[in-house]
């Protein structure tokens, strides 16, 4: 069930319903209604692997427990922080990453004479595993650290299953949620406002700008790049990076809405990435739930930024090189995640041995040229494969005049997509403020206005989000 | 810079008069409404896509009533509008480009 689909409308508004009227008597019962809407939510993908959230919530409140229970002793948490931390790697490397090292070992063991006894498993992904190992694992990370106290079972369920965020982020933490699910939620109309703008402004980036860039453009220069001009396969790069960002800060900004209907604040995940002065700012502003989560619990853990530059260096590349194979089981995400790291590790190099004096670049200089370090990594995240990658540079490397492909609206919406990277920072609260103003009744129909429109212009059918598959 | 924990949706705004509960239920159930009115093609077309069976007949008969009566009515005009000229503006081409390479519908 995607959210810009009539299914999802007609499956939230009856929970909108129940969980400010039952929910307004009883905090338990209301999230025994988002749990129970989530679960439905879930099962509409497969209803196997509602069990497996099940399942992933009691480990991670099983190992909470003792954790604490050791802490309140005075002894180590370790033993069980490594229990819980591996129970949900195990979750996450069978069903995410199983396949792939099979096929990495795969010709590694013929060679040995043993590839004749390897299994051969069909592995369906579950939606959302990746969000939902990280949130679990950063849980008992925080309550080993005593930066949050473990909850209940019923609170620990949720925030695993709590259906907004759960196929495609952001990652919220339970230290954030867990103390808004206690009490009982209040709406302010600034709340209200804002929920409905980043709602509405979702649906058109998802339905409108994404889905009309992918299939008018990205997916065709993707697909055979050696057909197409070098105009093509550059506007299809650049494409790509305004698909992605319109898709998945889409997905963001209503589940951010949705969840603000239901009376739950959730974290920002984007913050215009693309005007980006250096590559560490860009990780600041894109996907800002997993980069967050990276520093926090693998940057950190890893020593961080205490030592030597090179140390420095070898984190950040190992950082960056797990945040590409969180992305998938495939070269190309290495590949990217090592493209980001290394350039991550010369700016720390640069930054470290830059001489006195040495001027700083422009920052419309820097902009463009982090926005190119970033789309050129995004043709390796959206090529199916290596040598698609490779084939793509060297296409584009070429250069073969002529436009076959970009018609003046995906141009258009190209620059659409950038453009909305230098708006004013504080343009949605000014925003909210103004749209919390308007009667209720306006209000109404100016939602009902901004639907419509994007309906008229969306794409037929609605493709998954690009993070549904992570 | 955002912080890491800020919510977008952490807006203070001037709180006189309906409550942001009221708020909500009104604005969304005159959405809902509108939509119902000028879009209601769209329940036509979902119920369409509902597997085969006498509940699904039923749905399927309400939602192709109500569409049909707000296609009768003249509901559904500024949506096809819309959308014809959303599609001759995409439609549009850069000189010497050949047309046609992005009609998926």
């Amino acid at each position: 069930m995607l959210f810009p689909t009539l299914d999802f409308g007609l499956f939230f508004l009856p929970v909108l319903l129940l969980v400010w009227t039952v929910g307004l008597a009883s905090n338990e019962w209301r999230k025994i209604i988002l749990l129970l809407a989530s679960w439905v939510f879930y099962g509409f993908w497969d209803w196997r692997f509602v069990a497996l959230l099940i399942a992933s919530a009691a480990i991670n409140w099983g190992c909470a427990q003792a954790i604490q229970r050791r802490l309140d002793d005075g002894r180590s948490a370790q033993p069980w922080l490594g229990i819980g931390v591996a129970a949900n790697l195990a979750i996450l490397g069978f069903f995410k990453y199983f396949g792939f090292f099979l096929e990495q070992l795969a010709p590694i063991l013929a060679r040995a004479g043993w590839g004749r006894d390897l299994p051969v498993l069909e592995i369906i992904l579950p939606v959302g595993i990746s969000f939902f190992t990280f949130q679990g694992m950063s849980y008992l990370i925080d309550i080993a650290r005593r930066q949050t106290a473990p909850a209940s079972f019923l609170d620990i369920t949720l925030l695993v299953s709590f259906f907004p965020h759960l196929v495609a982020g952001p990652i919220v933490r339970a230290s954030h949620l867990v103390p808004q699910f206690k009490a009982v939620p209040r709406l302010t109309r600034g709340m209200v406002a804002t929920a409905l703008i980043l709602i509405c402004w979702g649906l058109f980036k998802k339905t409108v700008v994404a889905s009309e860039l992918a299939t008018g453009l990205v997916d065709k220069t993707f697909f055979d790049p050696s057909a197409l001009t070098g105009l093509d396969l550059a506007l299809g790069a650049y494409g790509y990076a305004v698909q992605i960002y319109c898709d998945f800060s889409a997905y963001s900004d209503m589940a951010v809405g949705l969840a603000a209907l239901l009376g739950y604040r959730f974290p920002r995940n984007f913050d215009q990435p693309y005007r980006a002065t250096s590559l560490q700012d860009f990780w600041r502003r894109w996907h800002i739930s997993l980069s967050s989560w990276l520093r926090d619990y693998l940057y950190i853990s890893l020593g961080g930024n205490r030592g030597g530059v090179w140390f420095i260096c070898r984190n950040l590349m190992i950082t960056m090189l797990l945040g590409g194979f969180w992305h998938g089981a495939k070269w190309t995400f290495l590949i990217w995640g090592a493209l980001h790291g290394g350039v991550l590790a010369i700016e720390r190099l640069w930054r470290e041995w830059r001489p006195e004096g040495f001027p700083a670049l422009p920052k419309p200089i820097a902009i463009l040229i982090i926005f190119h370090i970033v789309v050129a990594g995004w043709i390796f995240f959206r090529a199916d494969t290596l040598e698609g990658a490779l084939a793509y540079f060297t296409q584009l490397w070429a250069f073969r005049p002529g436009l076959t492909l970009a018609s003046p609206v995906l141009c258009g919406l190209i620059a659409l997509g950038l453009a909305i990277h230098f708006t004013p920072p504080t343009l949605l609260p000014a925003l909210g403020r103004r749209v919390a103003a308007l009667p209720a009744p306006v209000l109404g129909l100016a939602v009902g206005l901004a639907i419509l429109l994007t309906d008229a212009m969306r794409f037929e059918g609605v493709a998954a989000f690009i993070y549904y598959q992570f | 810079m955002a912080d890491q924990f800020d919510s977008p949706v952490d807006v203070e705004a001037d709180e006189q008069g309906l409550s942001g509960l009221a708020q909500m239920a009104v604005a969304v159930g005159i959405a809902v409404f509108t939509l119902a009115m000028l879009n209601a093609h769209a329940l036509g077309a979902w119920a369409d896509g509902l597997e085969p069976g006498a509940r699904t007949a039923r749905i399927s008969a309400v939602a192709h009533g109500l569409a049909d009566q707000a296609a009768t009515r003249g509901l559904d005009g500024p949506r096809a509008a819309l959308k014809q000229q959303w599609d001759r503006v995409k439609a549009a081409r850069w000189p010497d480009q050949a047309s046609g390479n992005q009609d998926q519908r």
